[in-house]
């Protein structure tokens, strides 16, 4: 298609719109329900001079300077253009008039009211009125005989009627249109066109058609249609020159025909599906400008060719297929086309234009080749892809002969792959857009920072949530700043720079204990703030010249670095400062982010280096920022949060969908800030927008955070959602204890326990359903304690090899354990409960590995007592590498070890055989030492079926262990009751 | 039961608060309250919204209802209705009052929900009135008091109690006499 679809942009409020160009063609000048006239210099004019003309406008006329428009006021107007001055009333009516249009002069006006009336009248004299009666219900529209001997109407009673003018009588009519009451009811606008210079057709939309009709004789002589066209045609429009007619439909099909071969040459679909209520030709023929109900005004641009070249070889032939189609759709000079082929491919089974609606829709990568020579409207395509472009075309361009090939121009390659994705501009996390007048600059965990920007006042409100922070502050923005960050030190702003001043970057540093509270720096010519961030200290600003400028928060300049790309928004916390950039060019929708997250203080390094950041499809970054913890965490625009997970090689995990608590489709939540502990993500609920408003004051709702797991409806499911997000939420314990912070040991310990608690129910359930082994995978997560009570569960339940695996297990635990004892307790009793455990370990666990054996055989054979614990520390140090930061922590694990290996000790079958069978072996062979005594009973206890052991261990652990059990549920194991009640016994 | 106590009543009714302070859970007989983190609602009773408002210690979320559409429906039905509707909440009036008395800045169109709280409650004594006078001239045993509020029902107790007792001991002083009875009712 040779012509463009410019964007629609925004002209009136919703509402029946109406379009038309002045004289030379220099301005597109709108009306609309909003009772404002527009002139636009072009559509990409943000500053369109408005007229008021009154509560609404109907509809407009301009020829000569004198702009004529259609009130509520029941009135119709002359203003001067391009003044806008009032000029007058030129008629009144009844009531308000429906449609007003020159004759081809500018000497006259005429107006179709809702009082059934039409009236003709002079410009230069408004007493010179003639009256056209005969309407019964409303007029649709009116339009004047070039000649000016006759006027057409359309009226809601369903009839076009023709008069002629100087009689004042209806020379004939016609029963076309289905009737209505008003015109707001009707089906169809009906705006009737009468060809321009020949005068010879009248343009009627009559349904899905436009019917026309001859001068003269009043007789159909043709009918335009288009197979695609399912929904009424609302509004015609004639090009200058009379060969091409221009409709718009009530579904927002837009088709231009010419007339002649009456075949479809153009045909764009409004990006939206609204109707099209106005319609103008550009007094060159080269543009078409339109408006829709919802008062947006759209361009279709590069018809010149179409509507001025062809029409002389169009009107000269009266062939169908005029040679000077070549410059009008310049892609198909070389296509071997005949009027057979075409007739053919316009059979619906073919339906071309589908495709070209949903090429101008999604971008297919199918049908890639083909857009881009949508978009292409000046050059050839090249061979290839015009194959394939063929049939669909042929629609188009109707019966396009072919001529001999005069030859493509030199062929350019087409680019057919993926479009790139716009890439998204730098904001700040926690802010509204700047383009609105009130909004938030930040909300963040500290306060709320405000922007008015109004006729009277360009201000800044800075609030804090606590007030023991700091009072609020109101200042003057004078600078014009458009980014600020909000901490518990300082604020931080920042303007863009102009012409004339620099970009400035403006500290309020409050919490200073010297009078001078306030910084402010210059950044370089050109050089931009696009982004900044407050941390614990210092601040930094993204530039536009790709560069990260570090400041402490006194205003001392720190260290500077250049970024790998655009910066789309930085955060800080502590010492940390994360930041995303685009990484490169994203295609088919998404955006190319990379992610950086520093740690600064005492251990500088880089955390994440220049990641891929992960989105959602098609979506890009809406916030970016640390939970209260200092754990980094973003949302897209899909609403999901992700969060940092470094127990996971720093991966990002998504922990909830704030869409999945909308109601509505457009509602939205505006996250202000996530929560580890309590787990809270707290955000403000949206109505229908993206945006809270900042008046009335937006009240925070909290969310909970939900792992996106599978069957979260089941039990299982729950509970093992339950059990990673616990986990997942509680690693902040790990990073702050290990950068140095305090960490609340209460709530630590508490989430330990939850997390035990979890297990041991999943535990209990995977038993009641007969998984074992998941059991078993499950007591591996338990700690070691908690594996005690699983076992108890378990023989009671009578899983006896359930009971026996947990027992290995819990051996394997304790061991591990001790492993991490730290190397200076080096206490007699501990050793001995090492020792028993590594013996009972080795002899328990005869379906176990090698490992355990050589563990066993360590320890057993080790007289002195370091080697042992060096032993196992560093069999297990690879594991859980938590001694550096868990020290302080020590003394507690290593009191509950002691009590669990002796508690084990008594679980395991062998012990207890051995306790019982201790004499006998020393019987047998008296001189034996401990050691060796160990080695004895482990060979006899291996002979033993398993039948026997099973039985041994179901006699003695209850009466061994009973008084052990009894103390631990009482004292050492916080756990017990809350197991316990899980256990149907 | 005078209407200062009604309003004590009325005062332990919850109702969101925003505090721009941080303190931790506070434990009171009546149950615990917070933990109240700044900028984040949290539910509290009225009195204590009350004193924090006056300490300018928080922002007062206005209840659901106190919300000028709302009552205009509300106002709607119960002039509409010939029996009582029921009230957005049980203590519409006191609460009404206490919030506009002491935070109209944190409710928005404060003075629309005065009138309009004022205009259901006109209403509503008026039917109360019609009713107790069909009451005392039909002589009827009994009446349901569906929908009234607290507030509503003390008004007018005292009041009708007195007219009873009143015109009970009038009765059966003529009784014995039995002549007056068909005047006097």
């Amino acid at each position: 298609m040779p012509c463009e679809r410019k964007p629609m942009r925004y002209g009136h409020s919703e509402g029946h719109t109406d379009v038309c160009f002045d004289d030379t063609g220099k301005y597109i000048v709108t009306c609309g329900s909003d009772g404002d006239v527009r002139i636009w210099e072009s559509l990409d004019d943000d500053d369109p001079k408005s007229i008021n003309v009154g509560e609404k406008a109907y509809s407009l006329a301009l020829k000569n300077g004198k702009l004529v428009t259609a009130a509520s006021n029941n009135t119709v107007q002359i203003h001067t253009f391009p003044e806008g001055d009032p000029d007058g009333i030129l008629t009144r009516f009844t009531t308000n008039a429906t449609h007003i249009t020159y004759n081809s002069s500018g000497s006259r006006v005429a107006a179709g009211s809702s009082d059934f009336m039409v009236k003709v009248v002079e410009m230069y004299d408004s007493s010179q009125q003639k009256t056209l009666r005969g309407h019964t219900a409303p007029i649709l529209s009116v339009t004047f005989d070039p000649k000016d001997e006759f006027l057409a109407s359309a009226s809601c009673d369903g009839s076009v009627a023709v008069w002629k003018i100087e009689e004042q009588t209806q020379v004939t009519s016609w029963p076309l249109l289905q009737k209505s009451n008003d015109v707001i009811n009707a089906k169809s606008l009906c705006r009737l066109a009468w060809q321009p210079k020949a005068a010879k057709l009248l343009a009627v939309p009559v349904e899905t058609t436009v019917q026309l009709y001859q001068r003269d004789s009043w007789a159909q002589v043709g009918t335009l249609s288009d197979d695609l066209g399912t929904q009424a045609i609302n509004v015609v429009a004639w090009s200058p020159c009379g060969k091409f007619l221009a409709a718009g439909s009530i579904g927002g099909l837009l088709t231009v025909w010419d007339v002649e071969s009456k075949l479809c040459v153009e045909r764009q679909t409004h990006e939206k599906g609204y109707t099209v209520c106005g319609l103008a030709w550009h007094p060159s023929g080269g543009q078409i400008a339109y408006t829709d109900t919802e008062g947006c005004l759209g361009v279709l641009d590069g018809l010149s060719s179409s509507s001025s070249s062809s029409s002389t070889t169009t009107s000269s032939t009266m062939t169908k297929a005029p040679a000077s189609y070549d410059d009008l759709f310049d892609d198909d000079d070389d296509r071997p086309l005949d009027e057979g082929i075409s007739e053919g491919a316009r059979s619906p089974a073919k339906n071309p234009g589908d495709e070209d609606d949903d090429d101008d829709l999604i971008p297919a990568t199918g049908r890639a080749r083909n857009r881009s020579a949508f978009l292409d409207d000046e050059n050839s395509l090249d061979t290839g892809s015009l194959k394939q472009g063929l049939d669909k075309f042929v629609d188009d361009v109707g019966s396009a002969i072919v001529l001999p090939a005069a030859v493509a121009a030199p062929l350019r390659p087409v680019y057919d792959g993926p479009m790139p994705t716009p890439p998204q501009k730098a904001f700040q996390p926690g802010s509204t857009p700047a383009h609105l007048m009130h909004r938030f600059m930040m909300w963040n965990s500290v306060g709320i920072v405000r922007g008015y920007n109004d006729d009277q006042d360009n201000a800044i409100d800075v609030e804090f949530h606590d007030t023991a922070v700091h009072h609020a502050m109101h200042l003057t923005n004078s600078l014009g700043h458009t980014v600020a960050d909000l901490s518990q030190e300082a604020v931080l702003l920042a303007c863009p720079g102009t012409d004339e001043l620099a970009s400035k970057l403006q500290c309020l540093h409050f919490s200073s204990w010297d009078t001078n509270k306030e910084w402010m720096v210059d950044l370089p010519k050109g050089e931009d703030v696009q982004a900044l961030c407050l941390g614990q200290g210092w601040a930094a600003a993204a530039t536009s010249a790709l560069m990260l400028r570090l400041f402490s928060i006194g205003g001392m300049q720190r260290e500077l670095f250049s970024l790998p790309g655009p910066v789309v928004c930085i955060a800080g916390h502590g010492e940390q400062l994360l930041v995303v950039y685009h990484r490169g060019t994203g295609f088919d929708g998404e955006q190319a982010l990379g992610v950086q997250l520093l740690q600064f203080g005492q251990k500088r390094r880089q955390v994440i280096h220049g990641e891929p950041l992960p989105l959602s499809r098609k979506s890009h970054l809406s916030w970016l920022g640390f939970t209260a913890e200092g754990t980094p965490c973003f949302i897209d625009s899909e609403g999901v949060v992700r969060l940092l997970n470094r127990s996971l090689g720093n991966m990002w995990t998504p922990v909830c969908n704030t869409r999945d608590n909308c109601k509505g489709k457009s509602d939205h939540y505006w996250v202000v800030g996530v929560h580890e502990n309590p787990q809270q993500l707290r955000c403000i609920p949206c109505k229908g927008s993206r945006y809270p408003p900042t008046l009335p004051r937006p009240a925070v709702a909290v969310l909970p955070f939900k792992l996106p797991l599978c069957q979260t409806t089941t039990e299982k499911g729950q509970m093992e959602e339950q059990y990673w997000r616990s986990v997942l939420l509680h690693n902040h314990y790990g990073f702050l204890s290990s950068s140095g912070y305090e960490i609340d040991e209460e709530g630590q310990s508490q989430a330990q326990k939850e997390q035990q608690e979890l297990l041991m129910k999943m535990f209990a359930l995977s038993c009641k359903l007969e998984r074992e082994f998941r059991s078993v995978e499950l007591a591996e997560l338990m700690t070691q304690n908690v594996v005690t009570l699983a076992i108890r569960y378990a023989s009671r339940s009578g899983r006896m090899a359930l009971a026996q695996r947990l027992s290995d297990l819990a051996l394997e635990k304790a061991n591990q354990l001790q492993g991490e004892e730290p190397q200076e307790e080096e206490e007699e009793p501990l050793q001995y409960t090492r020792r028993n455990t590594g013996s009972g370990l080795g002899r328990s666990g005869s379906a176990g590995g090698q490992n355990r054996v050589t563990n066993v055989l360590d320890s057993m054979m080790s007289s002195s007592k370091k080697p042992t614990a060096l032993l196992s520390s560093s069999g297990s140090t690879g594991k859980l590498n938590k001694t550096p930061f868990l020290k302080p922590l020590a003394p507690r694990p290593k009191t509950k070890v002691q009590h669990n290996s002796v508690y084990v000790r008594h679980k395991s079958g062998f012990q207890l055989w051995l306790e019982d069978n201790r004499r006998i072996i020393l019987a047998d062979n008296p001189d034996l030492e401990e050691t060796d005594v160990i080695k004895e009973a482990i060979g006899r206890f291996r002979t033993l079926s398993a039948d026997d052991r099973l039985v041994r261990h179901l006699i003695y652990t209850p009466s061994h262990s009973k008084s052990d059990e009894a103390s631990l549920s009482h004292k050492k194991d916080p756990l017990f009751p809350c197991a316990k009640a899980e256990m149907p016994l | 039961m005078d209407p200062s106590e009604v309003e004590f009543l009325a005062e332990k009714e919850v109702v969101k608060i925003i505090p721009n302070f941080s303190l931790d859970k506070i434990y009171l007989i009546g149950g615990d309250l917070g933990p109240f983190n700044p900028g984040l609602p949290v539910d509290v009773p009225v009195w204590l919204a009350l004193n924090l408002k006056q300490r300018q210690k928080c922002r007062i979320v206005p209840p659901e209802w106190m919300d000028v559409e709302k009552l205009e429906e509300i106002r709607e039905l119960e002039r509409k209705e010939d029996t009582f509707t029921p009230v957005p909440s049980p203590y519409y009036m006191e609460l009404t009052k206490l919030l506009l008395n002491h935070a109209s800045d944190n409710i928005p169109k404060a003075d629309e929900i005065r009138t309009l709280v004022k205009d259901i409650w006109d209403t509503r004594i008026a039917k109360l009135r019609l009713s107790a006078d069909s009451f005392i001239s039909q002589q009827e045993a009994h009446a349901k008091l569906d929908n009234l509020t607290l507030m509503e029902i003390n008004t007018t107790r005292s009041f009708l109690l007195d007219t009873l007792n009143c015109m009970y001991k009038l009765r059966s002083n003529l009784q014995p006499g039995s002549k007056y009875i068909s005047d006097v009712v």
